[in-house]
C-alpha cells in the first residue's frame, strides 16, 4: 500500500516537473494563469463598474445567500416538488427527475433520439452528471459554442481548462495558425479577426442548423420554474432560441426558492469574476404564441420543446447522511475558489481532474470515482490555507473538505511517504524532526 | 501552577535565536513563564494525515503531558501550534482540555505589556509590512488585530497594509506539509507575498512555516527587502540594534 502512495506521488512528481519544461502545455497554461488569477483577485477592489468592490458585495450577501441555500437544502424534496410541478402544469416543460447520474444520461440520450450532433453551452453541469462522457461513448459529435470552448476543440486541448475563460491561455498567433490548417482561411492575428470570423461562419450555422441544444443553469427558481442563464457572447441566447429542443441538465441543488434568489445567484457569480453579465436569459417556457384566435401554440420563433433534467445522484445522500462534502451542496460555481487557490495559483491546469480544475473538481472527482482519483488530480498540493473558504460567498470550507479526503487517503495508504514518515515521527516519537 | 512557553518543533530546531528572542520578550513581560525541555509535537503536521481516532491519541497525550507538569496556561512562540490547541484541542478533547491557550503576539499586545515595552525607533519613520499567517488567521480565535496593535504601538513604525491582508491574505504554499513534497507551491505563492508589499522596506512575519518559505524564495530570488520573525525585530528595537537584521 504504501508503495501506491508512492507511484502516485511520483506520477504527480513528473506533472509537477511539466511546469519546468520551456514549451510544454502546462507550462503555456501556468503562464498565462499565474497572470489571469493575479489580474482577476485584483479586480475585486475596481470600482468603475459598481459603486461597491465585490468583496464588499459577497460580505453584503454572504448570509443571505447561505440562509437561502441551507433552507432550499433543509426542504429539497418540497422544493424539488414544487419546481416539477411549476414546471409541467404551468410552463410546459418535459421534465425528468434522474436518481442517478446514469439515469439522467439514459433520459438524455433518448430524448437526443437519432441525432448525432449536440451544440453546447459550457455547462460544468454537464461534466459531473456525465453526459460528455456518455456523448463520446455514444460518438456524438459535440459542438462547444462558448468561444474559449470552440478554441479548445480547435486545438484538440486534452488538458483541463479554466471555466470560466477556457481558451483564455493560446496565443494569437497560434489560434490564427490553427484556423488556417483547420478552416483553410487566413485572418489577420488580432482577436477582433477572431471573432469576426466565428461571427461570419459559425453563428448563421447555430442560428440555423441546431435542432438539440444542450445547457446547464446558474439557478433554477422553484416558486417560477425558471431557467436562469447568464452569458456574455449570445451564444445561449442562440441555443436556447434557435433550436427545436432545449435540453436542461443539472443538479437539484440549483434550485433556489424564487427568481430573485435566482437572480441573486447569477449577479454574485458576474460580481466575483468582475465580468457583468450581457445577457441574462429568465427561461418560463417553450416559445410560444396566441395571436391565432387566442389558441394558444408552441414553438413560434424559439425552442418548440424545453426538456430539464434534475439530477439527484450524490446530493441527497451527501445531505441525509451528512457526508464530508455535504457544505458543497451550497456551491454556486462562482470560481471564487480558483483565483484564491494557493494551490490553483502555483500548479495552475495539473491541480484538477476532468471536472474542470481548483479543489471543486477535485472534490468532484472524489465523489465520482473515490479517494485515489482526488490524489491523482493533486489532493496532496492543497496547503490546507483556506483561502477558499474566506472568500467563498457562501462560506464553504472546502480546505476542510480536502482536510478529510487527505485523511481517507493516508488511511488507504495513498499519502506521499515523506508526509507518512513526519506522521509517523509525530505519533511515535512526539517530535518530527 | 505552571506557566509554559510552548516553542514549536520547527522554531526549537531550526530558530535558537527566535526562541531566546521570544522567550527574552516574555520573561520581561511575566518572569513566571517558563520552558520544559523536550514537549511533545502539537500534532500539527499529522492532522491532515491521521484519522480522527489515532490523532485523539496523541492529542490526549499531549494533554497528559501538561497535566503531569501541572500547566495551566500557555504562551505559544509557533503560529501552527496556536492555531491547533486553540481549533482542535477544544474539538478532541471538550472540557478536559483546561489549558489557557495565547499566542506570543496576543500576549505581547495587552495594553499593560505594551506599556511596559514602551518600544520605539530613534530616527526617521519606518514603513513595515505585516504577513497575516493562516495559522494566525483561521483559528476561531484569530489573531488578527493583535500584531496591528503592536505595531501601532511603537514609535516611528509605520504599518503598510499589503494588498491582501487580514482574512484575505496569501498564504506562503508551505503548509500542509506540501513544503516537504512539492516546494514549487512556495516558490509561487512566497514571490507572490513579496509582490504584495507594496511601499513597505520590511516583511514581518509571526509564523515558522511561512517564515522559512519566506526566507528561501528572498535568497533564491534575490529580493533585498528582508522578512523578519516578529519577536526578533520587537528584540531588536529593545536592544537598540539594526531593526534590518534578520537571522
Amino acid at each position: 500500500m504504501i508503495n501506491r502512495g508512492k507511484d502516485l506521488y511520483d506520477e504527480l512528481r513528473s506533472r509537477v516537473d511539466k511546469l519546468k519544461e520551456e514549451g510544454s502545455p502546462e507550462k503555456k497554461y501556468w503562464d498565462v494563469w499565474k497572470l489571469g488569477c493575479v489580474l482577476k483577485a485584483r479586480q475585486h477592489d475596481v470600482r468603475k463598474l459598481y459603486n461597491d468592490t465585490s468583496r464588499e458585495f459577497v460580505e453584503k450577501y454572504r448570509e443571505q445567500l447561505i440562509d437561502m441555500k441551507e433552507h432550499v437544502l433543509e426542504n429539497i424534496d418540497s422544493y424539488v416538488e414544487q419546481t416539477i410541478r411549476v414546471m409541467r402544469e404551468t410552463n410546459n416543460f418535459k421534465v425528468y427527475y434522474a436518481d442517478t447520474n446514469e439515469d439522467a444520461q439514459k433520459f438524455f440520450m433518448e430524448e437526443l433520439g437519432d441525432s448525432k450532433v449536440i451544440y453546447k453551452s459550457k455547462s460544468n453541469e454537464a461534466k459531473d452528471i456525465g453526459i460528455i462522457d456518455i456523448l463520446r461513448k455514444n460518438e456524438i459529435t459535440i459542438k462547444e459554442t462558448d468561444l474559449g470552448d470552440v478554441l479548445v476543440q480547435l486545438f484538440d486541448y486534452k488538458l483541463p481548462s479554466f471555466q470560466i475563460g477556457p481558451g483564455a491561455h493560446f496565443l494569437i498567433e497560434d489560434i490564427v495558425a490553427r484556423i488556417k490548417e483547420v478552416h483553410g482561411v487566413e485572418i489577420k492575428p488580432k482577436p477582433s479577426a477572431i471573432v469576426d470570423f466565428y461571427r461570419r461562419t459559425y453563428r448563421k450555422e447555430l442560428l440555423n442548423e441546431v435542432k438539440i441544444s444542450l445547457t446547464s443553469a446558474n439557478a433554477i427558481s422553484a416558486e417560477e420554474g425558471t431557467i436562469v442563464l447568464g452569458e456574455n457572447e449570445g451564444n445561449i441566447s442562440l441555443l436556447t432560441r434557435a433550436t427545436e429542443k432545449h435540453i436542461v441538465v443539472c443538479g437539484i441543488s440549483k434550485i433556489v426558492p424564487t427568481i430573485l434568489d435566482a437572480v441573486l445567484v447569477a449577479k454574485t457569480q458576474t460580481r466575483i469574476n468582475n465580468v457583468p453579465f450581457a445577457y441574462i436569459n429568465l427561461i418560463s417556457r417553450p416559445s410560444c404564441t396566441s395571436d391565432i384566435r387566442g389558441i394558444n401554440v408552441l414553438g413560434m420563433y424559439g425552442a418548440k420543446e424545453v426538456v430539464v433534467i434534475l439530477v439527484d445522484d450524490w446530493r441527497k445522500s451527501a445531505l441525509n447522511k451528512n457526508i464530508i462534502y455535504r457544505d458543497f451542496l451550497r456551491c454556486i460555481n462562482c470560481g471564487s475558489c480558483n483565483y484564491i487557490c494557493t494551490a490553483s495559483r502555483a500548479f495552475g491546469n495539473i491541480f484538477a481532474s476532468k471536472y474542470g480544475w481548483g479543489p471543486t473538481a477535485i472534490i468532484r472527482d472524489y465523489i465520482h470515482n473515490g479517494v485515489e482519483s482526488a490524489v491523482k488530480d493533486g489532493l496532496f498540493l492543497c496547503t490546507g490555507c483556506e483561502n477558499c473558504f474566506h472568500w467563498c460567498p457562501v462560506s464553504i470550507n472546502l480546505g476542510e473538505i480536502m482536510k478529510s479526503i487527505k485523511k481517507e487517503a493516508t488511511k488507504a495508504g495513498l499519502c506521499p511517504p515523506l508526509l507518512k514518515k513526519y506522521q509517523k515521527k509525530i505519533l511515535n516519537d512526539k517530535n518530527p524532526f | 501552577m505552571t506557566k509554559l512557553i510552548f516553542q514549536g518543533c520547527l522554531s526549537a530546531k531550526h530558530y535558537e535565536s527566535t526562541c531566546k528572542n521570544a522567550v527574552k520578550i516574555i520573561h520581561l513581560l511575566d518572569s513566571e513563564y517558563q520552558v520544559i525541555e523536550n514537549p511533545p509535537c502539537c500534532g500539527s503536521l499529522s492532522f491532515n494525515m491521521t484519522s480522527d481516532e489515532i490523532m485523539k491519541k496523541h492529542v490526549e497525550f499531549v494533554n497528559n503531558w501538561f497535566i503531569a507538569n501541572n500547566v495551566s496556561e500557555l504562551v505559544t512562540i509557533c503560529a501552527g501550534c496556536y492555531s491547533y490547541f486553540s481549533r482542535y484541542y477544544k474539538e478532541f478533547l471538550g472540557t478536559e482540555f483546561k489549558i489557557k491557550v495565547q499566542h506570543l503576539l496576543q500576549f505581547i499586545a495587552k495594553p499593560e505589556h505594551l506599556k511596559k515595552l514602551n518600544l520605539k525607533i530613534n530616527g526617521k519613520n519606518l514603513k513595515v509590512n505585516y504577513h497575516d499567517a493562516c495559522h494566525l488567521r483561521n483559528p476561531s480565535n484569530p489573531i488578527i488585530e493583535e500584531p496591528r496593535i503592536i505595531l501601532n504601538s511603537i514609535e516611528n513604525v509605520e504599518l503598510i497594509e499589503m494588498e491582501f491582508n487580514r482574512k484575505n491574505s496569501l498564504c506562503c504554499g508551505a503548509g500542509g506539509g506540501t513544503y516537504s513534497i512539492f516546494k514549487e507551491n512556495s516558490d509561487h505563492s512566497a514571490k507572490s507575498i513579496f509582490d504584495n508589499m507594496r511601499k513597505g522596506k520590511i516583511l514581518l512575519t509571526a509564523c515558522p512555516f511561512c517564515y522559512t518559505a519566506l526566507r528561501r524564495i528572498k535568497e533564491i530570488n534575490r529580493i533585498t527587502k528582508p522578512v523578519i520573525k516578529f519577536e526578533d525585530f520587537l528584540v531588536n528595537i529593545m536592544e537598540g540594534k539594526e531593526v534590518f537584521d534578520d537571522q
